[in-house]
This record gives structure tokens, sequence and C-alpha cells, in this order.
């Protein structure tokens, strides 16, 4: 009879065991899988975005003189400040080149440092005025196309890839001439090129030269923005969550209220952009493009989220930990703040972080209240024009330039970078108000 | 149940035994509890004296934590709960509309089943009732309260090196003696007492009720417990739930070697032999 049940369990002892191995393997294989996809879109957005952490220079003597400034040495700061600061450095380039003389050609040899040198340059004379008269030697930012090749180093002596070549994986792809790659490589050449941390893609706004073009402006904005939606929602949220689970009685209306927070979380965002737009921008006249009314608009998007796991987290804590506290003789309220809450703060600051997150990424409600302007100046406060990151992404995304494709994937770094530290945070602050019992 | 028993059920229309006491601390009088429409106690009118131990004992689900959870307005946070009667604490109703059940758990205090130390050290668990209520003047003041507490609960000699320790890193039986001794250190007149020590070792049993016999010089307390030998050992009094109904009360040593009614008797020879 025993020796029967341990024969039958021998047997099914086996088939037992492949089981285990079949759905082992499945979970493994999902992992893999997933973690393999992970490490294809990351490599590739690092691939094609760490270029934009770079960017070329040129090295040119510029003289700053009445001459080719167009204005006298004793003239007003103002006045000073609006020079001729391209001419200088077209006069420099010139001298460089001496044997370009015809027009076209000039026009060319312009075109390989970057239009914003010549505010570089005025900022370089505004900085110490004793600058005036002399001839400096000064690193340039070069154009988008001399930059694309410099940073990665190309051969610039082969020849460009068109029409008849086309075929040739060799060649060049560029939008420069030969004369202008001529140029360039006798900038190489002489040590006059050097390429360095791109400091203009974290202090520079938006550009329509993708060589300026920084994402300090959609960074600020995404920051000021997000500062607004975790100062409306993180509250309400949090005293919502507690009215609802703590103090509100069990009835119908209760329910309802339960039933529409939750159909809440599932309204698609742009829903809550044209909001949004009717509400506080035509009826309240609140400033369009403006980080205040995409905070609103995403806290409305990030409340139910956050009262969710919110509620999730208060009812997790035990409720023995609330009769103790009422045999004592402590208040409602004392319950609440002095021994739920702080058992619950970690699960609530995950909902949060999650919230947030959500929201770092949405671009389509803000879209609806004009945050997809072009914006160079750097938003100083909440109520300034501004743009956020995915925006700017889906922005630089579109512009037809090269250059733009390796800050588009730049900008989605700086977006995961930032979404980690925020990450990071709510980490340390779970550990901070983790406590055992 | 014996359909006998059964019978002695239906017929039981009053508590047998003396439910008054000379001296009260507290009166229950016809008290009826409902859960929504059911009814967990019938008609319960009993008396707790000043420094006596009573004991409940009964069978489960037959209404001991309903009744004791009265007596300090723990059921005001069931909504569906509801009741009906009156209960007096020194002549004075618990149900009127002027009591606060905040001040009133101040004066009647409560120890659970399961110990439930805070989430904090075990200085902030004793100092917790004190702080609330502003008992202390000072940091000094504060210290002897919690001292002289851990001491009350016999515990203070094995934690006065840890006060700062999370009061949950305790065996269990230091937990619940940590929990009386957060609860009498809000200087409560009553305790009330669910199945205390129903999670603990037998040594831990033994240091609890010698304890609860410590702190009668001082307390009235209310105790539910299902150990009849525990019931013996540490109460003077004894009350028996029978399905919502209290069957008898009486002294201790009567009810436990001469039971009047019939389902006393069952219950505890049943569980005897
Ligand atoms: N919160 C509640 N809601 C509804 N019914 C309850 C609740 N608490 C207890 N009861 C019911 O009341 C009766 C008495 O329960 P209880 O007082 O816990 O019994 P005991 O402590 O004697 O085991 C039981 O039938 C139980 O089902
Ligand atoms: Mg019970």
């Amino acid at each position: 009879m025993s020796n029967n049940t341990t024969e039958k369990v021998r047997a099914s002892l086996q088939k037992r065991y492949f089981k285990e191995k079949v759905f082992r393997s499945i979970g493994v294989v999902a992992i893999v899988a997933s973690l393999s996809f992970l490490v294809v879109l990351l490599g590739s957005i690092i691939y094609k975005g760490y270029p934009a952490f770079k960017a070329s220079y040129i090295q040119l003597d510029v003289t700053l003189t009445e001459e080719t400034l167009d204005v006298s040495a004793d003239a007003e700061d103002s006045e000073l400040r609006r020079a001729n600061y391209l001419g200088a450095i077209r006069t420099a380039l010139r001298e460089r080149f001496p044997e370009v003389t015809k027009r076209g050609d000039k026009r060319n040899l312009y075109r390989l440092i970057s239009s914003g040198a010549e505010y570089a340059l005025s900022d370089f004379m505004m900085e110490d005025r004793s600058r005036f008269g002399q001839t400096h030697s000064l690193w340039l930012l070069a154009d988008d196309e001399a930059d694309a090749l410099l940073k990665r180093n190309k051969d610039l002596t082969k020849p460009i890839r068109t029409g008849e070549n086309a075929k040739n994986k060799d060649a060049l792809i560029t939008r420069l001439n030969t004369d202008q790659l001529g140029w360039l490589q006798s900038f190489k050449e002489a040590g006059e090129t050097d390429v360095r941390l791109a400091s203009t893609f974290f202090t520079n706004g938006d550009s329509r030269e993708a060589e300026q073009a920084g994402i300090r402006a959609a960074l600020i904005g995404s920051a000021y923005t997000l500062l607004i939606t975790f100062v409306l929602s993180f509250p309400i949220a949090v005293a919502a969550a507690i009215y609802l689970e703590e103090f509100a009685p069990q009835n119908k209306f209760t329910d309802i209220v339960e039933v529409n927070i939750n159909n809440l979380a599932a309204v698609p965002s742009i829903v809550f952009g044209l909001l949004g737009l009717a509400v506080f921008i035509n009826y309240l006249q609140l400033p369009r493009s403006a980080p205040v009314v995409g905070g609103i608009v995403l806290s409305l998007m990030t409340l139910p989220t956050i009262i969710i796991s919110s509620r999730a987290a208060l009812k997790a804590v035990p409720p023995s930990i609330r009769e103790a506290a009422r045999g004592l003789g402590a208040s409602p309220v004392q319950v609440v703040t002095h021994h739920v809450l702080p058992l619950a703060m970690p699960g609530i600051l995950t909902g949060t972080i999650i919230g947030l997150a959500q929201a770092l990424g949405e671009t389509a409600p803000l879209l609806m209240i004009g945050m997809v302007a072009f914006i160079v100046d750097i938003p100083n406060s909440v109520t300034d024009p501004a743009t956020v990151l995915p925006v700017q992404v889906f922005l630089w995304a579109d512009a037809p330039e090269r250059a733009f494709t390796e800050r588009t994937s730049g900008a989605i770094l700086v977006l995961l970078a930032f979404l980690v530290v925020m990450n990071l945070t709510a980490v340390l602050l779970r550990k901070k108000f983790e406590r055992r019992w | 149940m014996s359909s006998a028993a059964e019978k002695a059920f239906e017929e039981l229309k009053e508590t047998v035994g003396r439910v008054t006491v000379d001296n009260p601390k507290m009166q229950a009088k016809n008290v009826d509890v409902f859960y929504g429409d059911k009814q967990a106690i019938f008609d319960v009118t009993c008396d707790i004296g000043k420094n006596e131990v009573i004991a409940m004992i009964g069978p489960s689900g037959c209404g001991k934590s309903t009744f004791l959870r009265c007596m300090n307005r723990m059921n005001d946070t069931i909504p569906s709960c509801r009741v009906g009667g009156d209960i007096l604490l020194e002549g004075d109703s618990l149900y009127s509309s002027s009591v606060d059940p905040v001040m009133l758990r101040a004066r009647v205090g409560m120890v659970f089943q399961k110990p439930n130390p805070f989430a904090k050290s075990i200085y902030d668990n004793v100092a917790y009732g004190p702080r609330i209520h502003g008992l202390a003047n000072n940091r000094a003041e504060l210290d002897d309260i919690v001292e002289s507490s851990l001491q009350r609960a016999g515990l203070f000699d094995e934690v006065k090196d840890r006060l700062n320790a999370p009061g949950t890193s305790l065996s269990g039986g230091q937990q619940q003696r940590l929990c009386i001794a957060r609860t009498i250190a809000v200087n409560p007149e009553v305790i009330l007492m669910d199945e205390p020590c129903s999670a603990l070792d037998p040594i831990a049993t033994a240091r609890i009720e010698e304890l609860i016999d410590e702190l009668r010089e001082n307390y009235a307390i209310a105790i539910v417990t299902h150990s009849m030998q525990q019931a013996a050992r540490v109460s003077q009094r004894t009350a028996y739930f029978h399905l919502g109904k209290l069957v008898e009360v009486g002294e201790t040593k009567t009810i436990f070697t001469n039971p009047t009614h019939e389902l006393t008797e069952n219950y505890i020879t049943g569980r005897f032999g």
C-alpha cells in the first residue's frame, strides 16, 4: 500500500519538476527579452544622443578695432555691445584664407562658424573693455555641419557622397562642399579645431541654429511645471485620501466619489489639456504657455494617481495601531497625524513619484495650452512662457537639420536623467520615513 | 449544545447570581448592542467594583469583546454599531452627550489581544499618552512617568538600556507588557483587557498575571479570557456570557466550584474534563 503511494508520488514528481522547469524558463526568457529591449532602446538613444553633449570649436585670430567693429574706442557700453562683431569674425576668416576672393566662396567660408559666435564675441568684449584695439586668439563655436564632421573625427579628405558616388559607403554625408571641407581640413591640420563638452547645450534655450540650441529653457520649464504640479496635487490628494479612508462615512455619496476618482485616472490626458485651455486660459485669463497653467492641468491628471495609491498605503496600516492610539485617548486627527500617516508615508511618496513621473513625460495636454511655443529665453518664473522636456523632444524630432537628431536623443537622455534623480529622491525619502513595526 | 441546555438558554430571563457590588466603579445597565440588524448583546446588567478584577468568560463569539469595548466607547468607531441601555462610570453616564470619548478613554484604558506597540521607540510608546494629555510639565516629569510605568509593568529592568530601541524589537510578552505600561502611564481608573495573554507563552503569561494582581491595588480591571485557569488565578468575580446574554455572575471560587446555571456548569466542566 505505502509502496504504491511512493511509486505514484515518484511518477508525478517528474511531471511536477518538468512543469516547474518550463515555468521557470518562461520567466527567464521574459526577463531576458524585456532587458534586451531596454538595452537596445537605451543603447540606441545613448549612441545617438551623446554627440549632443559635445561641441566643436575653431580657433581664429580676431582683431577688435574701430575698423573691424565699426565703433569708436570711447563708445557707450550699449553701443559697444551692438557693434559689428559679425564683421570682425568675417574679417578674421578672410585674413586666415586670403586666397578666397569670390563672393560666393566667401559666403561659404563664413558658414563654417556658427552665427551665434558674434554674441559670444560681444560677451567677450564686454567682459573687459581693455580688450578693444587688440587681436585675440579665440575659440569660436563651429556651425552644425562642420561640428558634425569634427566631433565624429571624420576624415575630411574623403569624397562627398553625392550623385556619382552615391553607393560609396566610405564617402562623407554632409551638406558642406569640397572647398569648405578643404578649409576645415586646413584648420584641423593647424590644430585650430577642438571638441569640447557642449556647455551651450545646458545653458541655452531653443534656437533655430542647431549648434546653439540648448535644453535649459525646457529643463527649467519642466522643473517649474512639476513644482506647481507637486505643490497642488500632493496636499490635495493626500488630504482627500485621508478623508476618504479615515473619516468619510460609508454611503452612496462616498461611493460615487470613489468611482469618479477611479474614472478620472482613466481619462485621456488630452482632455485635461482641453479643459485647461477652456477654463484656465480662456475663462480665467491665466497666461498662455506658462508653467503655472501646465502645472494645474498636470495636477488634475496626477491627483487620482496619488489619491488611489495613498488610499492603498493608508489601508495597509494595521487597524491595531489605530485602536491602540484611540484606546489611549488620541483624537481622530491625532490618530492619523501621529500614527497612520507616518506609517503610510513611504507608500504615499511612491505614488506621488509615479504620478509626477507620468506628469514629467506628458506632452499632449501641454500642447493644448500652448506650451509648444518656440522658447529661446530661460523662464524666470512660473508665469513666463516656457516649454517642457518632452515637448522640446517633440519639437526637435520634427526639425529637418541633422544636428537636431542628436539633440533630440540628448534631450531624451536629460529627461531620463531627470526621472532617475526623481526616483532616487523617492528612494531616499522612503528610507528616511520607513519604520519597522 | 444539548437540547436541555438549549431550553435552559431559551428560558433564561435574568442573570443568575449577584450582578451588583457594594462600591461599584462602573455599572452596565440593561445594555443591548446591535451590529446593524444583528443583536450581539442582550440586556446585560453588571457592575465592576473598585479594586477588583472581574473575568469575563464564555465561548467565542458570545460577545465578551463587544461588551468590553462598550465600556470605553471603542465601538463608536464601528459605523454599524449601536448601543442601548446605559453604562455609568462613577455614577455618570458614558453615553450622555456631555461625555467626550477622548476624555473617557483617558480614564478607561484598554489592552488588546494582540500586542500592538506603536512604530516608535519604547520610550515614546509609553510617553505617548502622557504627551497628548499634557500630563507632564517637563522632560524630567515625563521621564519619571515612563520609568515608573515601565517599572509597574515589570519591564523596566529588561529595557532600561535601550529605551530608544523600537517597541517592535521586543519579544511578544515584552510587547504586551509595554502595552500595559503604555496604558497605565495615562493613569486611568479602569483597565479593560481583551484576552491579553492569548498570544503569549506560559512564562510571559505568568508575568502578566502577576502584574494584573499587583495592578488591582490601584485600578478596577475587567479581563476577557479564554483560559479558565487564568480567570481562576487572577479574578475575584467571574461573569459567564453565552450567545450575547450574561448567564451568571458570582465569586470566582463559587463559579468554578459550584456553578448555579446549567450552561455555566456545561462550559466549565466541558473545559476541565
Ligand atoms: N464589527 C462587527 N460587525 C459586525 N458584527 C460583529 C462585529 N464584531 C463582532 N461582531 C459579532 O458580534 C458577536 C460577538 O463578537 P465578539 O464580541 O467579538 O465575541 P467574543 O469576543 O466573545 O469572541 C459575534 O457574533 C460577531 O460575529
Ligand atoms: Mg473577542
